[in-house]
């Protein structure tokens, strides 16, 4: 098995788990793209042997964060973010993605990053909080908190029917 | 019951508790109707969120990046999005297409073509490929093209016949298509080393995908049927 393919087969649980971090599934597929390309770059560092899906879960996470970081600059210094809704559309593929905007969705997009990832983690790929915590870099303690208080927060904004 | 927390709930639901601690939070549930209510709302909401972003994972990637992945050996048919999603790629893509087009028409190509060794030339009018560019659509496999600089994504034969190769470098990206001894440039966008933000490199691929599209006849050429129309000229 090669690099690519071992990515190959994994890459409809990246595409997944960018999806759950992201706005939209239009944003989610750019962040899985981009987090394929870095891999593609950075493949000298990935250790044979360790899990590749952790290692790309880190990557894209990462990617992720340094883009919101640039969301939020760009949407400090033009306008709020509300206001950004409505201009610059990339066309209608945005739109289309807009409309279907889910419940869930609105709801994981409401999250602080921080609760989202651990969320999308565990809840939807499935990891173990060993394994969550070490992708995120940080102790089980920690995980395990913003597990709960993202939880909390899921079930308020879906209410009863969570 | 006062010793069972949210977190000990949750972890319950997440399967995370050793034994002994999974059967005293059991127990403690199974003797407390609000406790019991509490964990079912948590394990709903798993559910609700696992359900919910399941699909994805059966969908089929999208080819630009399965092109990506493609330098194993073999070239694998291109997967289609949903029909609606694939549609509105292919016009956003053909108005980018066209934007990027104006603007190396108007800026770039101009001193791309002036330079022997730029990637593109205009001949009657036309975007012709040369240089390495042109070398890498003559002789270069996607099966085989372990660090070149130009990198060859899809080769396929586009409707009313004849060969084009889509293609990826650092500076630019794009689609050719035989013509005579040469190759036309289709299309020409940013290449990958253009840019930091993620948004930028992939919405090129995204326009190459939806020329791809646009050009393509039946499925993309395997490794073996790459290798055939290479040692036939492209013809």
């Amino acid at each position: 098995m090669s690099f690519e393919s071992d990515l190959l087969a994994i890459l409809p649980r990246l595409r997944r788990f960018a999806a759950s971090l992201s706005r939209d599934r239009a944003d989610g597929d750019d962040l899985c793209q981009a987090a394929l390309e870095k891999a593609l770059r950075a493949r000298d560092q990935w250790q044979p042997g360790t899990r590749l899906d952790s290692w790309m879960y880190r990557i894209m996470r990462n990617l992720w964060i340094d883009e919101g970081r640039s969301r939020q600059r760009a949407a400090r210094t033009f306008a709020p973010e509300e206001a950004g809704e409505h201009v610059g559309h990339a066309g209608d593929r945005d739109m289309e993605a807009h409309v279907m905007l889910s419940d869930v969705d609105r709801a994981m997009h409401a999250l602080p990053d921080e609760q989202r990832e651990a969320i999308a983690l565990v809840l939807v790929e499935g990891l173990s909080y060993k394994e969550a915590a070490e992708v995120l870099g940080v102790p089980m303690g920690t995980l395990t908190s913003r597990l709960v208080r993202g939880r909390g927060a899921l079930i308020e904004l879906l209410g009863e029917a969570a | 019951m006062t010793d069972i927390d949210e977190a000990l709930l949750i972890a319950l639901v997440d399967g995370e508790l050793d034994e002994v601690t999974r059967r005293r939070v059991e127990r403690a549930v199974a003797d407390d109707p609000a406790l019991a209510e509490r964990v079912e709302m948590h394990r709903r909401l798993r559910e609700r969120l696992s359900d919910h972003y399941a699909p994805i994972e059966m969908e089929p990637v999208p080819a630009g990046m399965r092109a990506l992945l493609n330098e194993s050996g073999k070239i694998v048919p291109l997967a289609r999005p949903a029909a609606s999603r694939w549609r509105s790629w292919s016009m956003g893509g053909a108005i980018a297409a066209s934007l990027v087009f104006g603007l190396v028409s108007g800026l770039g190509i101009g001193h791309l073509s002036n330079r022997p060794d730029g990637p593109v030339a205009i001949e009657n009018g036309a975007m012709m490929a040369q240089g390495a560019l042109a070398s890498a659509l003559d002789t270069q496999l996607a099966s085989a093209q372990a660090d070149a600089p130009i990198r060859i994504g899809l080769s396929f034969r586009r409707k009313g016949g004849g060969w084009c190769r889509s293609f990826q470098g650092q500076a630019v990206s794009g689609v050719a298509c035989r013509e005579g001894e040469g190759w036309q440039v289709q299309q020409l966008v940013p290449g990958a080393g253009q840019g930091t933000a993620y948004r930028q490199a992939s919405s090129g691929d995204a326009q190459v995908m939806a020329t791809i599209d646009a050009l393509i006849m039946g499925d993309p050429a395997d490794a073996a049927q790459e290798s055939a129309a290479k040692s036939g000229g492209w013809r």
